[in-house]
This record gives C-alpha cells, sequence and structure tokens, in this order.
C-alpha cells in the first residue's frame, strides 16, 4: 500500500446525501497516515539510556578509585572466553538481526494501519477514520434492511467484507437490498480509496 | 520534527543491531569459508573458535592518556542524547496562545486552551457526533489543530466531516481572523450494540 496518488475506483454516487461533500472529479490525493513511532522511541531510548547509564557511571567510579562491579567483569570474561560458535552468541546475534529488522521496519513503514484515509475535499484539512467506525457504521446500515437478523462486517484496507443472516424473507431479495444498502453506505464514509464491498447473506444455522 | 527524529532514530538503532548481529554472525557459521569470500584481515570475528572481546583487545587503549576521558565523554553524551530523547517523547508540545488579529490593526492574544474548549464543544453539538477532543499546535501565529471526532451511532463520517468544515471551522477561522486552519481529523465510533431503529 502506496500513499501516493489514487483515483477512486468507482464511478461518482448519482445520488449524494444531503449535506455530502461535493465529489471532485479528477484524481483524489489523500496520503496515509503516519504514526508518530512514540512507543517505540520511548523503548529504544530507554534500553540505551539504562545501558550505557550503568556503563559511565561503572566505569567512572572504577576511575575514581572504586572496584568495578561484579557484573562488568563477568561480562569481559565472558566477551573473551565464549567463542563465536557458542549457542548464545549465534542465538545472541539472531536475535539481535532480527530486532534491528523490525526497528528497520518500523522506521520506513507508515503504521496506523487501522486509519482509513478519507477524501480530501477541501485544502487544510486531512481527515483518517477508524476501520472500527467504518465497520460499525456498515453493520447499522445492513441491520436497517428488513429480514436482516444479525450481520458481521470486517472492513480491511481493500475490501469491506460483510457477512449477513437473514431468518425471513427470499434470500436473493435481502441480498439485493443489503448490497444497495451497503454501497449507498460506503460511499457515505468518503473514503480516499472505495475498497471493493462483498455480500454474503445466508440463513442463521438451525439450531 | 519530533517524528522526523523518532524514525531516524529507531531506524539506525535497528541498522546498529542489524550490522552487529550480522558481523557475529559471519564469524560464529563461518560464512567466510563457507561462502568462498574474504573480508580484511583487521576484521575482529574470523572463525567459530574467535571470541567477541578478547582480553587483548579490550585492554588495547587502557595505557593512552586520551583513553578513558574519551569513553567516560562519549558514553556521557549519548546518556544524555537518551535522556532528551525519552523526555521529549513524554511531553505533550500544545500551543499556549493564539495571536488574534481584530481587524482594527490591534492584536489580541486568545488563551490556547480557551479556543480547544470552544472548538471541542461546537464541534460536540453537531448532528452525527457524539463528543469531541481538540489539541491545538504548530505557532501561535498560524494554528493547527487536531480534531478527534467520536460518531453517534447511525452517523455517516463523510456528512460528520462536512458539516465540521462548514459550520465549525468556517466559523473559527472568522472569528479568530486566521487566513488559514490546517486540521487533522480522526474520526472514531462509539461502541454499541446493533439493534434496529424503527
Amino acid at each position: 500500500m502506496s500513499g501516493g496518488p489514487v483515483s477512486l475506483e468507482k464511478t461518482p454516487p448519482e445520488n449524494l446525501p444531503e449535506g455530502s461533500a461535493p465529489d471532485p472529479a479528477g484524481p483524489v490525493h489523500a496520503r496515509r497516515f503516519w504514526s508518530g513511532r512514540r512507543l517505540p522511541a520511548v523503548l529504544v531510548a530507554a534500553v540505551v539510556l539504562g545501558l550505557v547509564g550503568v556503563f559511565v557511571y561503572d566505569v567512572a567510579a572504577v576511575r575514581a578509585g572504586r572496584p568495578a562491579m561484579h557484573w562488568r567483569r563477568g561480562l569481559a570474561h565472558e566477551l573473551a572466553t565464549r567463542s563465536l560458535g557458542d549457542p548464545w552468541v549465534i542465538t545472541g546475534a539472531v536475535v539481535a538481526v532480527l530486532a534491528g529488522v523490525w526497528l528497520i521496519a518500523l522506521a520506513l513503514t507508515p503504521g496506523l494501519r487501522g486509519v482509513l484515509p478519507m477524501r480530501r475535499d477541501e485544502p487544510g484539512v486531512r481527515a483518517g477514520l477508524d476501520r472500527r467506525a467504518a465497520a460499525l457504521v456498515l453493520r447499522d446500515r445492513a441491520m436497517e434492511v428488513p429480514g436482516v437478523q444479525s450481520v458481521r462486517a470486517d472492513v480491511g484496507r481493500r475490501r469491506i467484507r460483510v457477512r449477513a443472516q437473514s431468518h425471513f424473507r427470499d434470500l436473493d431479495d435481502v441480498r439485493r437490498d443489503v448490497g444497495a444498502a451497503l454501497a449507498e453506505s460506503v460511499r457515505e464514509l468518503g473514503l480516499a480509496r472505495q475498497p471493493r464491498l462483498s455480500v454474503h447473506v445466508s440463513r442463521p444455522a438451525k439450531k | 520534527m519530533l517524528r522526523t527524529v523518532n524514525r531516524v532514530l529507531v531506524g539506525l538503532a535497528g541498522v546498529v543491531l542489524v550490522v552487529l548481529g550480522a558481523a557475529v554472525l559471519v564469524g560464529s557459521l563461518d560464512l567466510q569459508r563457507r561462502w568462498g569470500f574474504s573480508l580484511s584481515s583487521a576484521w575482529p570475528f574470523d572463525g567459530p573458535h574467535g571470541v567477541l572481546l578478547s582480553a587483548a583487545d579490550r585492554r588495547r587503549y587502557r595505557g593512552r592518556a586520551w583513553w578513558w576521558p574519551v569513553v567516560i565523554a562519549v558514553l556521557a553524551v549519548a546518556v544524555l542524547l537518551a535522556l532528551w530523547w525519552l523526555l521529549a517523547q513524554l511531553r505533550r508540545r500544545r500551543l499556549g496562545e493564539v495571536v488574534v488579529d481584530t481587524g482594527d490593526g490591534e492584536a489580541a492574544v486568545v488563551r490556547g486552551r480557551a479556543l480547544e474548549e470552544a472548538l471541542a464543544a461546537e464541534s460536540g453539538a453537531l448532528e452525527g457526533v457524539d463528543h469531541a477532543r481538540v489539541t491545538l499546535g504548530g505557532r501561535r501565529t498560524a494554528p493547527q489543530a487536531r480534531f478527534g471526532l467520536t460518531l453517534a451511532p447511525h452517523a455517516a463520517p463523510a456528512s460528520a466531516l462536512h458539516r465540521l468544515r462548514a459550520e465549525v471551522l468556517s466559523r473559527a477561522m472568522v472569528s479568530t481572523g486566521l487566513d488559514s486552519l490546517p486540521v487533522e481529523v480522526r474520526l472514531r465510533a462509539v461502541r454499541h450494540r446493533a439493534e434496529r431503529v424503527e
């Protein structure tokens, strides 16, 4: 998923609900929301602070004439005697590489996968909709269709999957109504990139 | 700014970990011999029988007069930087006040907190919005606002956003005399049970 220019996949809606913003004809620029990466920063800073702080304290203490702390002599001994082929050394190196790759990935990716960018209809306003909020909106809309007993809506970044159970009316009718209602509802979400919608309607399992 | 610093430093830490780990693994798994490449003889980890840091290497510079002061200085700088970085995450940057153009050549100052509360109250009263939180950032002459809107059940996100722009933001720009007020909006929803509206 790149945050580049995205064009609407569907044709502009014919009947916009009242109060909805005008649909721009051209491609809509909506960049992803980028996380501030505060938690990883706090963790890395705290680890660096702790490790380096203990070292600088002990080095200074030794310079001031006090004996080195027990762990430091132990560490120097381990570093000088444990061979590189030792399983612990290999494990440590592998863990370091994996943690490093993870940190690099955190630094380069936008994060905030739970926020869907909305259309930028007006300069100066950037909006994002939580995927969970989008799912609630769609579920509520599907529940309004006659014959629908329960609904599960999963909103992904690129597709929306709605599963409904219908306890009366013809299944095909319910399917058609739910599909039409949700297509309208997806447009009302105002997303920059309209996800694909798939609707499944079935009878509830017999008790 | 801090966002960039966070990403650069986190990435840097990742690169350091990957390089160190990979360097040790080259020695541990004897990759130089197995994969048939060779590194310079100064390479510290040259085979599974080497060690991470031999006593001779550790003591190499110990006799020099500059060694311990340099070690302590470098470590101390690292501690201070890490401390600054950590504290910067915990501090919430908020705009204290906003300069308002009164229209007659004078300028007035509005407390940031007061403007935040006014914006939050107005957006919270919008149709389709359950409640709102607003934080101001940016500079006092060019503020920016972050809105957290919690949608009421059965609200359409696009129209709630449109009402925010049409009613709250335009009025706020008129009353503060700002030419532009860049805004970031996050829309959430209150969790509620699925029920039919009759």
